[in-house]
């Protein structure tokens, strides 16, 4: 899912000065999931901005909604309209949503309440970790289902950098070697041969390195 | 709820305090100004409702929750802990001195640790003054 986390409540206060009707909203999709912008955050945030204001001497309306997904355009209808109600609308979706609101909800001023972070999974309750970069050229075939484009600090394609020390990485011992890994895994599997295998220069332009990325499914269209 | 004379807020449930903070008061045990928000079980008290008591005028704010393994509601008081880090956290932001928030876990159906925790706060929040105007307080010696 995608990771996301709340801004530094000043950067916030800085943003919506100004602003004295403010829309918070939420998402159910992954934000949610990572609790960072579904129903409770928006809640808390609303609160916290409220706090904010007063104790910058000042007060702000604030309304919350949450919808199922900011990242379709069905469930940004109600806001095309309502948004405009507001001075800004403060979306708590990934930047996602965010983009999404600004390209269909024109004439509603939407200002984001998270950072984006990355593409996780979650280790267990409050923890998560980058597993995968969409980069748009999956290699994990080819090592044991670990993605060093994700996973290796130097997104190195060809084995380990020598840096690593006890099967961590040098950048941070908490950080596991993730080649370190893939070459128990598949010497573990006997599948070294894959090993052996030297894979060519990366290329990128599937990664977003050839502008915005665009998929389409002709049998879906309308 | 709140009124404008309210400056401590305690939450606390059903088990933790038994007796009213008007019949304390009358008894002179508890300082002015302070008043409980009896929920069911403090594990119900979320970060919210403990930021909304600061806005509503609160100069602290505590919450009294059951000592771990004695209560019927395992994990509440637990719960209720973890949410007070989290305003904590909130107020650290406002650059407000997280201890304006704090949580006593204390044994249940005794009124005398949770009015010690009431004048505690009472005695926090005389030191610290009013909640609002602080922050410049803070930066100021932080400068």
């Amino acid at each position: 899912m995608i990771i996301a986390e709340r801004k530094p409540l000043p950067e916030l206060m800085e943003m919506l000065a100004g602003v004295e009707r403010l829309l918070i909203v939420g998402c159910r999709g992954c934000v949610a999931v990572c609790s960072a912008g579904g129903d409770k955050e928006v809640s808390v945030l609303a609160t916290a901005l409220r706090l904010g204001r007063k104790l910058a001497g000042a007060n702000i309306e604030i309304d919350e909604d949450t919808y199922v997904r900011q990242c379709d355009p069905e469930y940004l209808e109600p806001l095309k309209t309502r948004g405009k109600d507001y001075d800004a609308v403060l979306s708590m979706a990934c930047g996602v949503g965010v983009n999404f609101i600004a390209d269909r909800c024109p004439g509603v001023n939407v200002l984001p309440a998270l950072n984006t972070t990355f593409y996780g999974a979650n280790l267990s309750s409050g923890e998560w970790a980058e597993m995968c970069a969409g980069c748009g050229a999956c290699i994990l075939h080819l090592t044991g289902g670990l993605c060093p484009v994700a996973r290796c600090a130097k997104s190195l394609s060809n084995g380990p950098c020598g840096g690593s020390v006890g099967g961590r990485c040098e950048i941070n011992p908490d950080v596991p070697c993730i080649w370190h890994q893939i070459c128990e895994k598949l010497t573990g599997r006997k599948q070294d041969k894959l090993l052996r295998k030297i894979m060519p220069i990366r290329d990128w332009r599937p990664a977003g390195h050839g502008g915005p990325r665009r998929r389409v499914r002709e049998d879906l269209l309308p | 709820m709140s009124t404008d004379r309210t400056k401590i807020v305690g939450f606390c449930c059903h088990y933790t305090v038994r007796v009213s903070e008007d019949a304390l008061q009358m008894a002179g045990l508890l300082p002015a100004g302070v008043r409980f928000e009896h929920v069911p079980c403090t594990g119900r008290v979320e970060v919210p409702a403990l930021l909304a008591a600061f806005e509503q005028g609160a100069d602290a704010v505590f919450v009294v929750g059951c000592e771990e393994g004695s209560c019927h509601n395992l994990s509440g008081s637990q719960q209720a802990a973890k949410r007070v880090v989290q305003a904590r956290a909130i107020l650290k932001e406002f650059n407000v001195r997280p201890e304006r928030i704090e949580m006593f876990f204390v044994t249940r159906g005794e009124t005398e640790p949770v009015v010690a925790a009431a004048r505690e706060m009472s005695e926090r929040a005389g030191r610290l003054g009013p909640l609002y105007g602080e922050q410049a307080k803070v930066v100021e010696e932080v400068q």
